[in-house]
């Protein structure tokens, strides 16, 4: 016998993270699901941000980590904020593990960074419900990486390239880097930064600005 | 890896539309999958072998079908497939371009008795 099936695989996680969105819709949150491979400098361009923004908004950080919270104890000294959530085997956050951590969530937040399992393949699959993904790029990584992870790249609205302070040390073209971005998204907004010296932070900043201010 | 999860979700799926349908003993599971998704069959077919069992996909074997990348251009029209996720239309060259199909991800069907 025959039955004809033809259901999606992953429509568990998207109803999930439908729910997480209209949690984070009721304080008008948005939210950032940040993406990068490990080392890329997704903690240190979150503590850039914090710094910036943590006068006038309130932010908390969602931390996922295979293992260990040394991220999330790192951010704490920042005065915000953090959740941590330990992914144990899984090398990404799902909508799953996140809406288990939203009954801890019991102040409005304005900003909510999630800091995704440092890995460049399988986060790109799995919506959190959040407003878009953020890609980190560092420059050591090399400027062909959008080509060989095309998904995340795709799905990213913001491409971040980090650690510019790099740039005269390694083979990283900033003008290969965007062209190899925008193959894969024509509409990815890109800024070039350094979480080392704080250069480039102005623009994302603005942004980031921006972006909280229509959600009011 | 994520096929973890994934793998996980498909036995669930298929054990529940076995029991739904009275199959007892699943044979073959049919998924359709999309080249412009980061799941590897390989991976799945892994899992696949220790998560099946004692479900009533114990017996079963998946097959894939792959299902290439199509893309639409608004500006040119042109319709057609593409190798590489490069979104620049081939014809006209403008990067607006819209993805038809090659994101899917699901199980088509199942056979047993
Ligand atoms: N030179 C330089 N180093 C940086 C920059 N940003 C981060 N780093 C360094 O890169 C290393 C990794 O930075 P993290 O911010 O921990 O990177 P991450 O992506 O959060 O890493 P995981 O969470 O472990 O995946 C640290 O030693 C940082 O000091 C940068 O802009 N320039
Ligand atoms: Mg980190
Ligand atoms: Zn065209």
């Amino acid at each position: 016998m025959k039955i004809n099936v033809l259901k999606p695989v992953l429509v568990s996680n998207q109803e999930r993270a439908k729910e997480n969105r209209k949690f984070f819709d009721r304080y008008n949150s948005l939210v950032l699901n940040i993406i990068g491979a490990p080392g890329s400098g997704k903690t240190s361009v979150i503590e850039n941000i914090v710094k910036k923004l943590k006068s006038s908004y309130r932010i908390l950080v969602i931390e996922g980590d295979i293992k260990g919270s040394l991220d999330s104890e790192k951010l704490m000294k920042t005065g915000i904020d953090t959740i941590q959530i330990n992914t144990i085997t899984e090398c990404h956050l799902d909508a799953f593990m996140i809406s288990q951590a939203l009954p801890k969530i019991n102040k409005p937040y304005d900003l909510i960074m999630v800091e995704n399992v440092g890995n460049l393949v399988c986060p790109a699959e799995f919506d959190i419900g959040e407003d878009f993904k953020v890609a980190i790029l560092s420059t050591p990584e090399g400027d062909d990486k959008p080509v060989k992870y095309p998904l995340l790249f795709h799905r990213a609205r913001v491409v971040i390239i980090n650690k510019t302070d790099l740039l005269p040390y390694v083979d990283f073209k900033i003008k290969n880097a965007r062209k190899n971005i925008l193959a894969k998204n024509p509409r990815t907004m890109i800024f070039e930064v350094s979480a080392r010296n704080g250069k480039g932070f102005d623009k994302l900043i603005n942004f980031l600005k921006k972006e909280l201010a229509k959600k009011k | 890896m994520h096929e973890y999860s994934i793998t996980k979700s498909i036995v669930e799926l298929c054990h529940q539309e076995a029991r739904k349908h009275k199959i007892g003993q699943v044979k073959l599971i049919r998924i359709r999958l999309g080249r412009f998704t980061g799941f590897s069959p390989a991976a799945i077919n892994f899992y696949f072998d220790y998560l099946k069992r004692g479900t009533r996909c114990e017996n079963a074997r998946i097959e894939f079908f792959e299902i290439p990348i199509r893309i639409k251009c608004p500006a040119c029209n042109f319709t057609g497939e593409i190798v590489e996720p490069v979104f620049i239309c081939p014809e006209c060259g403008k990067p607006d371009i819209e993805i038809i199909s090659g994101r899917e991800f699901y199980v088509e069907s199942i056979e047993g008795e």
